[in-house]
């Protein structure tokens, strides 16, 4: 039984307490989120938002998803490290009547109760809560339907992926599966490991991969931070980047970060799919305050933003979008 | 007596033999292994984690630590690229590294010299400073467009990698101080017996904060070589590097007790693991599993090193890296 969370109808000219649970503060999109999250809540005059991080640690997560109930907040908004390590701590705000929105990923039913084998039951939201989210198997497919086409036969390729668990990571991953790999079979994974969103770890495991005598054909990363690493293991080795600058690989990755579109422009990365945490937050931002003045109920809110597909063709726009915000020089060289 | 000499040789070189072995080992397991450039690859790798584990020696030989040094790097690193964004000039990102890298280790010795804070704690404390700066500083976001900066970590001079021939040069520098050196001898004296070190004339105070300013500047140094070689400011690089140093470290046979240790030894530990992790990806052995071997190393290795102490008699207070021990009266 699940207690119906109560939202909190303040007074004209109150302000509600809302906070962000990160899932860390040493990891790229989670900050780019938190930051977002910030300048989105800057434009509610009665929203006061705190942002925590649970440090990409289960135990400091459950800590401060405690700590929500203790300090009352009027809503919390969660994006899970390890859905099925902060589910419970998800149900324990929803018990104690705290409206719950779930981000970046969704937390479900099956996190808290285990996977029944039925999708429906499966990919339910966790009862009392809503979600805004990105679809991470949309999100992969984006790459993985042009890999099809673009892949050369008999291909051998390596594969980086999420750390274990993580939903978005293990979802990307099994997107690879259904839209690649399975029409693909005549293509080998020649490596595959974790390097847990991380450029260096990716770095430092292509370095040794290109090692192994067989051409690399294309890398699929589940994030652009890892394609990144792999790609900067290569740059400079003349089997993978012609001194002209073609590149003699593809490259796979998600998220459409600042960095990506660089590599794309570059045409050292094929194609991402953009996982825009600015248009996560603005949504979490609106209904949150929906939520909080009684327009709607908190297990309305079931959102996913668009992943449209970045490639050469497109990347200009949005290496724009990078140069506005800041986190792209506009000569594209030395500026901050 | 000869078989006195024999045992003498083994033990003095046995990190060697068991770089030797491994090296052996390696080439049998993989074809690509001995491929030259599979060899300038593990020497670029591991020009990092050898300029962190110079560091944590000269601490640890004195009977201190760093635990810091993964989010200084960080800091400095990113620091060293904002500055060459503003400025253009790499003498100018260098120094800032060195900078930064040298105060945060200075609070560092602060705490542990002046208050007596055991150093586990106090860099246990300024790594999160550290890292929390770093992230503040650049909103948890890497910073791109590094232009030329990266030359420092991917460019060649000749045949050899520009961060394998720093390395080269700060390894004599460091083997100097640590063998040729009054400081470098207070060191072991240090960490053998603080007290009979001080009674014996020697400025404890004034070594800790030397070596931690070291600390620094290799930390700082390592901060450069790192983001340049991943062409991007990462505050969220280098997490747990200090493991990667201590491994180095304890492998390479530094008593984590203090007073023994050396920089061959260090560069043997460093080969060791760079050969280890190398192999294991070059055969495809997944990362998690490569965790649980290198963990399983730093046990045996400590095992080892405890139990050859415990052998080779309490007498033995230093050794350094001409062999040359200092034993009690």
């Amino acid at each position: 039984m699940v207690a119906a969370p109560m939202a909190v109808h303040a007074d004209e000219g109150e302000t509600y307490d809302v906070c962000f649970v990160a899932r860390a503060s040493a990891d790229t999109f989670a900050a780019w989120l938190t930051d977002s999250m910030q300048k989105a809540a800057a434009e509610y005059d009665n929203i006061n938002l705190t942002c925590v991080s649970g440090e990409a640690d289960d135990n400091e997560m459950a800590t401060q998803l405690e700590n929500c109930i203790t300090k009352e907040y009027d809503l919390v908004i969660v994006q899970s490290n390890n859905n099925a390590a902060q589910a419970p701590y998800v149900k324990e705000l929803v018990d104690a009547g705290i409206p719950v929105i779930t981000t970046n990923p969704t937390t479900h039913q099956c996190d808290l109760d285990g996977e029944t084998g039925d999708e429906a039951v499966d990919n339910a939201v966790l009862a009392g809560t809503g979600t805004v989210d990105a679809d991470p198997v949309e999100q992969a497919s984006r790459g993985a339907l042009r890999a099809v086409e673009e892949v050369p036969e008999n291909a051998n390729v390596v594969v980086l992926r999420g750390p274990s668990g993580n939903y978005h990571a293990e979802k990307r991953r099994e997107a690879w599966d259904t839209y690649f790999f399975s029409e693909r079979p005549d293509v080998k994974i020649l490596y595959e490991d974790y390097a847990n969103w991380n450029n260096d770890e990716a770095l430092a495991l292509m370095e040794t991969w290109v090692q192994g005598g067989t051409h690399i054909d294309a890398i699929i990363s589940m994030n652009d931070n890892m394609a990144a690493g792999a790609i900067e293991a290569i740059r400079n080795n003349t089997d993978y980047v012609a001194e002209d600058g073609t590149p003699n690989f593809l490259a796979y990755g998600v998220d459409g970060t600042a960095q990506g579109c660089l590599l794309i422009k570059e045409g050292l990365l094929t194609a991402t799919a953009l996982q825009n945490a600015e248009e996560i937050a603005n949504l979490n931002m609106e209904y949150a305050e929906k939520v909080l003045t009684g327009e709607m109920d908190v297990t309305e809110v079931n959102d996913f933003v668009e992943a449209p597909e970045i490639n050469a063709e497109n990347v200009d726009e949005y290496i724009q979008i990078y140069i506005e915000n800041g986190e792209i020089a506009a000569d594209g060289t030395l500026a901050e | 007596m000869k078989n006195n000499k024999v045992s003498y040789y083994l033990q003095k070189f046995s990190i060697l033999i068991v770089l030797i072995v491994m090296f052996i080992a390696c080439s049998l397991l993989s074809p690509y292994f001995l491929k030259a450039n599979n060899l300038m690859n593990i020497a670029r790798q591991l020009c990092v984690g050898i300029l962190i584990a110079y560091g944590e020696m000269i601490l640890i030989v004195s009977g201190f630590l760093d635990l810091s040094v993964g989010s200084v790097l960080a800091l400095a690193g990113v620091m060293a690229v904002s500055a060459y964004k503003s400025t253009g000039s790499m003498p100018v990102a260098i120094l800032a590294a060195l900078a930064v890298g040298v105060l945060c280790n200075l609070f560092n010795a602060f705490f542990v010299g002046n208050f007596n804070v055991p150093a586990f704690i106090a860099t246990l404390g300024m790594q999160q400073v550290a890292r929390g700066i770093a992230l503040y500083y650049t909103g948890g976001a890497n910073i791109l467009q590094l232009g030329k900066f990266v030359n420092i970590g991917q460019g060649m001079l000749g045949v050899l990698p520009i961060p394998v021939i720093i390395v080269i040069i700060i390894t004599v520098i460091v083997w100097y101080l640590f063998n040729q050196t009054r400081y470098g001898r207070s060191l072991y004296a240090i960490g053998g017996n603080r007290k009979a070190a001080e009674a014996s004339g020697i400025n404890s105070l004034k070594s800790i904060y030397i070596s931690y300013a070291i600390n620094g500047l290799l930390a700082g140094m390592a901060g450069v070589i790192f983001m340049a070689r991943n062409n991007a400011g990462l505050p969220n690089g280098a997490v747990g590097y200090e493991m990667t140093g201590l491994t180095a470290v304890i492998v390479g046979g530094t008593s984590f007790t203090g007073g023994v240790g050396t920089v061959m030894g260090t560069i043997a530990g460093a080969f060791i693991i760079g050969f280890l992790e190398n192999i294991m990806n070059l055969i495809g052995v997944n990362s998690y599993i490569q965790s649980v071997i290198e963990g399983m190393i730093i046990v045996l290795a400590v095992a080892f090193d405890i139990r050859s102490k415990n052998k080779k008699s309490s007498k033995v207070i230093m050794v350094s890296d001409d062999g040359e021990e200092k034993k009690t009266p």
